[in-house]
Formats: structure tokens, sequence, C-alpha cells
């Protein structure tokens, strides 16, 4: 069991994955520390200088309904947010392709009803990566959220999709993928 | 086991005989695509896997689309360098500047996503291989990494949803439009997130597939997982001359479950509009006729075919796009283009005052050839909206079909295309 603390940011308004790696940074490469660096930078005008989120030190975000919708499938907007330090967002819906990706790079992108609506910017958050378990320290709410997939645990423990595919190509496990 | 047609395209392709939503699986994938700026990354992931040797070469589609011909010298170099990693592979199916298409579109005007097997691309309109019958999907650079390494990919089995569409087309109505329609009636990425979407009935066999393309190409757009539709003789007859591999029929069981089913009368389905910033904006044309715009676009991976571009030059036929419109079009690939000449298309859009570019995913991506500036009023028939899509954030775009485009270019204000006999 691991219990991870840390301060929240709250979207106040739908989180386009458009908006978390504006178009001038699509073509960056893939990489957290390079990415981390205008992460968000469209989704606040607050943000959108270098290190603009990364600098407000958050360890979660907490958002409404599909977060990081609006189509982009590019990895940059999960690698940008672990590199500026983001270990779990919470939200009470996710959009397909930035699920996937968070899922393949092991970050947790876990959905927990409603608790956008008991947030604020700010607030302390302690999350039980066991249990699922979402404690607001600020204001003592606390969150189930809906439990973490078989394939997804083993994933993240494997520290990612390309190291869970090695470890399968060293072992010749990899022909059993089915 | 009773089962939709997505259901059974993942079971088929993992080794199974059936499968439930929800189940894991790792399929065989047919096609990979990449393209332009993340192709490099991909072959540098994929090569971190350990190996030098594709699954597949001959399934493994480089495309460069985004950047090209490049607006900028870093693109120029970055283009440079995907290049060469590609030839470095020796690749048949590198759809490079001159032999260029928009990716999705070449997938499927090429014959590389085939019928009841899956392709994925790293782009997030992969779903457009639905229009033939396929799993089309969206993945990043890990994913495509480790198909080129593996021929495989994970998939959570998603639910579907059917859309079962009947009724008769009306006149300058288009599949744009009906996607749009379905846009405003679910909203944008609302309750259809993971979802399989399932376009059936008369008014869907009575599509060509370039109308097809479109509605599955938007089905991302709805959130959805992707967007299919059963193969038929005229999937056949339009794969037949380019497949690259064979294929057989399939369908939905009758009795497959469906997580939710929609019915829509396309009779009731008029030219359809999506205002500024919110793709699930949409209102019937009529209550936006007289809004004045200065730029139109028509092209993109959503309405950038022959088809599009015929039934535009049916309305423009003789006529001047007005002095304060500027009219882009871009074809969706140089077959296209070629067509698109060759038919005359081309002819009537330049003589009417439209300005041609060559095949690329031009301002859709807001990348180049006409982005939009401060205060630009855009009316396009491309798949986005949102503040900023197509370059500065105080640009406003209305998103339509090529017959509203066309019809309003000669107005200079959003006209109804069935207010006069073209």
């Amino acid at each position: 069991m691991a219990i991870i603390r840390g301060k929240a940011w709250v979207a106040k308004t739908y989180v386009m994955s458009f908006d978390m790696i504006i178009q001038k940074y699509w073509t960056s490469p893939i990489d957290p520390e390079e990415n981390s660096k205008w992460v968000m930078a469209g989704v606040d005008e607050a943000f959108n200088k270098e290190n603009g989120f990364k600098n407000m030190g958050y360890t979660f975000i907490v958002a409404g309904h599909n977060f990081a919708g609006g189509g982009k499938s590019i990895e940059h907007c999960v690698t940008g947010l672990i590199g500026a330090g983001i270990k779990a967002v919470f939200a009470t819906s996710f959009a397909r392709l930035q699920f996937r990706n968070a899922i393949n790079y092991g970050m947790p992108f876990i959905t927990s009803k409603d608790i956008n609506l008991e947030c604020e910017t700010g607030d302390e958050l302690a999350y039980n990566n066991e249990t699922g378990e979402i404690k607001n320290l600020t204001n003592g709410k606390i969150f189930s959220s809906v439990p973490v997939a078989p394939f997804v645990a083993e994933v993240a423990a494997s520290g990612g999709l390309m190291n869970f595919i090695r470890a399968k190509i060293a072992d010749g496990s990899i022909a059993n993928l089915h | 086991m009773a089962m939709t047609i997505t259901e059974k395209i993942m079971a088929f392709n993992s080794g199974r005989d059936s499968v439930v939503p929800g189940q894991l699986v790792w399929v065989d994938v047919h096609s990979v695509m990449t393209m332009d700026y993340l192709g490099k990354q991909c072959f540098k992931a994929f090569e971190s896997l350990g190996s030098k040797k594709l699954f597949d070469k001959e399934r493994v589609i480089c495309v460069s689309d985004h950047l090209v011909p490049p607006p900028t010298p870093e693109y120029a170099t970055m283009l440079n360098e995907w290049r060469e990693i590609v030839k470095s592979y020796d690749l048949p199916y590198f759809y490079d500047l001159g032999r260029q298409g928009i990716a999705h579109q070449l997938m499927v005007e090429q014959g590389h996503v085939l019928p009841g097997k899956i392709s994925i691309g790293t782009d997030s309109h992969a779903n457009t291989y639905g229009a033939v019958g396929a799993v089309g999907n969206a993945i990043g650079v890990t994913d495509a990494a480790i198909a080129m390494a593996t021929g495989k990919c994970w998939f959570r089995v998603p639910e579907s949803v059917k859309f079962h569409i009947t009724g008769t087309w009306q006149p300058w109505v288009m599949a744009k439009d009906l996607s749009l329609h379905i846009m405003g009636m679910m909203h944008w990425n609302g309750h259809l997130i993971y979802k399989a979407l399932e376009y059936c009935g008369p008014a869907i066999e009575a599509l060509d597939i370039a109308g097809r393309m479109t509605l599955c190409n938007m089905t991302v757009d709805l959130g959805a997982k992707n967007g299919i539709i059963a193969p038929d003789a005229k999937t056949a007859t339009y794969l037949n001359p380019v497949q690259k591999g064979n294929w057989e029929m399939i369908n939905s069981d009758a009795d497959a479950k469906y997580d939710a089913v929609y019915e829509v009368d396309v009779s009731n389905v008029g030219p359809t509009v999506s205002k500024p910033d919110k793709l699930d904006d949409t209102v019937p044309v009529e209550q936006l006729v007289g809004t004045k715009f200065n730029k139109a676009f028509v092209g993109t991976c959503t309405n950038g075919r022959t088809e599009d571009f015929a039934i535009m030059a049916k309305i423009l036929e003789g006529k001047k796009i007005h002095r304060d419109v500027n009219m882009i079009c871009i074809p969706a690939s140089q077959q296209v283009y070629l067509e698109c000449i060759q038919k005359g298309y081309f002819e009537t859009l330049v003589k009417a005052g439209a300005a041609v570019e060559t095949s690329s995913c031009g301002p859709c991506a807001g990348i180049h050839t006409g982005v939009a500036g401060d205060g630009d009023i855009v009316l396009s028939a491309g798949n986005r909206n949102m503040k900023g899509r197509m370059g500065s954030k105080n640009a406003q775009i209305y998103l339509t079909s090529p017959a509203v485009v066309a019809a309003s270019a000669i107005k200079g204000e959003i006209t109804d295309p069935r207010s006069e006999n073209w």
C-alpha cells in the first residue's frame, strides 16, 4: 500500500488535450522533462509560460467529465504531466485516447464520481493506491474510485507498456499474448 | 454467442471464438500507420525494443501529411530526418511529397485497411477505417512501436452502440450533416466515450464510401473508440482494385447486444452547422442564414474527397465566389487531386475563384496552407472548431458540409444549399 499526498489543481472547466499541449509543441520529442515545460499552457493563461504549470508544484489534477478530450492522440499530454510531477489525475471520466496513453505510461488516471465538485485548487489530497480511496485533507471529504483493472496495474508495476513488452520479449513469452 | 461486428473483429483477430465487452485482448493488427511528425519517434521507440526487424514491412505504412510541403526550415529538417529513417527500412509504402495524401485517405484509398481486420495509426482520425468494415483506431507512439515489432496491440473490447439510419437523403444533404446532427444529438465526447459506434440501415447502405468515411472519421470527435459500417457490395467494388490482402464479408449478428440503439430518419436531417468553439453546438443551417464569413475551407480527412469537390463544382459551376471570401480547397490525396482535375471539378472551382492547394492536412491542423488569423470567420468542412484549431485563438470556425461551404461562398454569408436549384 502506498499513500501519495500532495496539492491538487482543480479544473473549473473542461480540459482539452488540445490545450494541454498547444500546437507549437505537438512536434516536440516525447520526453517528460521537455514536455513538462509547456504542459497545460493552453488550459489557463497563468500556465502559459515556461514551466508555468510545473512550478506550481501540484501532485494531483482533479477534473470533471472527459478529461483530456478534444481528440488528440499524442502522448505528450501524459508525459508532460509526468514531467511536471503529477502523480495521479482524478476525474469523472476520461477521453479514451489519453486514458490509453496514461495506461501505457503507468500514470494513474482514476475515475471518481463528482470529486471535482468537492475539491478546490490548493487542497491537500491523500490517495491510497491500494484501496482507491481519495481523501481531501483540507475539507475532510472522502471519495471512492473505480478499481484499476488488473492489466492496468500490471503495466504500471512494469514501469509502462514498453518495459512490459521488453520483459515479454526477453523471456520469450511475447508470442503468448493474445 | 451473438456478437456485434466490432466484437467479432476483436475475437477473430485475437484467436478467439468470442469476446465480451470489457474483456482485454491482444489482437493481431493488419496494418500500422504513422506519419511525418511522430514517425521518427515511432521508429526510435521500436528500435528501443531491441530489434530492427519490423513485423511486416508491407504493413507498416508511412505518410507525410501534416508538414508537407514544409512551411518552415525546422519542419523541412524534421521531414528530412523522417525520410532518412523510413528509407533505412526500405519500406514499400511510403507516401511522401509528390505521392502524398492525408494518411487516413491513403489507408483506405490504397487498400491498406480491410473489412474484418484491425488497423491502427498515430493520428486521432484513424477511426475513418471503419468505412470499409475495419476496426480503425488511433494510438500513441508506444502502441505503434510495439505493433511495429510484434504485430500486436491491446484493446479493451468496447460496448457497441447502434445508429440505425432510415429514410431518404434530401438533396444537398451530405454524410457530414448527419455526423454533425448526431454530434448535436449526443453531445461532444458525451456518453459515447469508449463505445464502438455502428452505423447501419438503408440510409447508410445508400451512402458511397466517401460518405461512409466522413461518418466514421468523426466518431472520434464523438468520443467513441471506433466507428464502423459493415462491408457490402459497394465496399467490395471500391476495394477490389486496390486491396492489399484478402477479406471476407462480416456483419453483426441479428441478436447481438448493444449498449444503446438510436434511430435517426435522415429525411428529417437538413444541412447542419456547428457553431464556433464547440463541436456539439450544432444547428440547422436555416438558423444561421445570413451570417457573414471571410474564409472558406474544404479539405481534410473528413471532407477532402472527389465526391466532396464534385458537389461543390455542381454548385459553383459558372458562379463566382464572393469578393470578400478567400476559399482554399485541398484534396485529401494526390489521387483525389488527379481525379478532380480529370473530371473538371478543379477547373470549375478555380474559375469560380477558389485557391487549390496540394494535398496535406493543411490549416485543419493549424500548421500551414492558410491558417486563420485574428478576427477571421472561417466556414470550414473540417472536423474540429475549438479555439485556435486553425491558427489564431481569435478566429471563429463554423463547421459544415462542402455543399454549404460552396453555396455560402457565392453570397459571402451562410446559405442553405437547398435554397436554389443549382
